[in-house]
């Protein structure tokens, strides 16, 4: 009985072990990926967009979560495909706040890969129309 | 519904048969003491590291160890730091991120090469080491361009190179 437990206790740790390894990974292909344009904290700077607080948006449109793969920054960026969805479920989980559902999905590394074959030519005016659809969405349920 | 009462009571009295009260107190206690002294074990733990390294060397010299991946003028020869802009300047909030090996501790740690900007280049010790630079098709990995964006000027005045993390390695 005794040992079972201990042996429970091992196995517990080391997938908390391990769960922490890949955050670790996550936040430093971040730092080394991401950060040197939108800030540690995500907030951004001038034209870089703000991810704090606000990136879990576009998870309410499919078109809006396949952007978060298909801007430049991720779909050409020299990740792989599972680190790319391990930064992108990083971000959604670290910089979300209030803007990303309870009930999300995160980003499967199939997916990843299917999407950042179609990189995006035009991010801005695409990304205004983005959230111009959400707002809508948002203002028709109400 | 008398069947449920047999059923129930007969179940609970096998149970108090078979398993001591101080069994389960035991149980509960091995799991949670074990389970909280085991990650004290000397695992990998990156996270847990100072993000504040020991260091040695002179920061005003280019050979300094944070400098591995700079291309500029170094802030400690302009009345700033290597962690801090001189006076009169900002921060550029958007850098170019390299890692770095500390000779110390043998470990790589990650470097943020933040410009200080808004005055005229500073003209002192210039650095140039360029480990991991790119070439500007991969332009945020490349350290030829000016890196003075989100500050109110675009003026390069000198580079910083402050030390943000420790570098993950499998």
């Amino acid at each position: 009985m005794r040992t079972s437990i201990l042996v429970l206790s091992l196995l517990l740790s080391t997938v908390c072990a391990a769960n922490e390894s890949a955050w670790d990974k996550a936040h430093f292909n971040y730092q080394m990926f991401c950060q040197g344009c939108h800030t540690p904290d995500g907030s951004g700077a001038n034209s870089v967009p703000r991810l704090k607080g606000h990136v879990g948006t576009f998870l309410q449109t499919e078109e809006g979560r396949e952007y978060l793969v298909r801007v430049p920054g991720s779909a050409t960026s020299s990740l792989d495909n599972e680190e790319l969805a391990a930064v992108l479920n990083w971000i959604l989980i670290e910089f979300s706040g209030d803007s990303l559902a309870e009930n999300y999905e995160p980003y499967k590394v199939d997916e990843i890969g299917r999407l950042r074959r179609n990189p995006l030519n035009e991010v801005v005016l695409y990304r205004s129309k983005l959230l111009a659809d959400i707002a809508h969405r948002g203002d028709a349920k109400q | 519904m008398k069947f449920l009462d047999t059923l129930f009571e007969q179940k609970s009295r096998q149970l108090a048969q078979r398993s001591s009260r101080r069994g389960m107190l035991k149980g509960l206690g091995t799991l949670l003491v074990g389970g909280a002294a085991i990650p004290l074990l000397p695992v990998a733990r990156a996270s847990a590291a100072a993000s504040k390294p020991a260091e040695e060397g002179d920061p005003n010299s280019c050979d300094y160890w944070r400098y591995c991946a700079i291309d500029g003028f170094l802030c400690g020869c302009c009345g700033g730091s290597a962690n801090t802009c001189p006076p009169g300047t900002e921060m550029s909030p958007i850098t170019w991120i390299g890692t770095c090996r500390n000779p110390v501790d043998g470990r790589n740690y990650v470097i943020s090469y933040n410009d200080c900007c808004g005055k005229s280049s500073c003209g002192a010790c210039l650095c140039q080491r360029d480990e991991g630079d790119r070439p500007p098709y991969r332009s945020d990995k490349t350290n030829d361009v000016n890196w003075c964006l989100g500050t109110s000027s675009a003026v390069y005045h000198c580079s910083t190179a402050v030390v943000v993390g420790v570098a993950f390695e499998d």
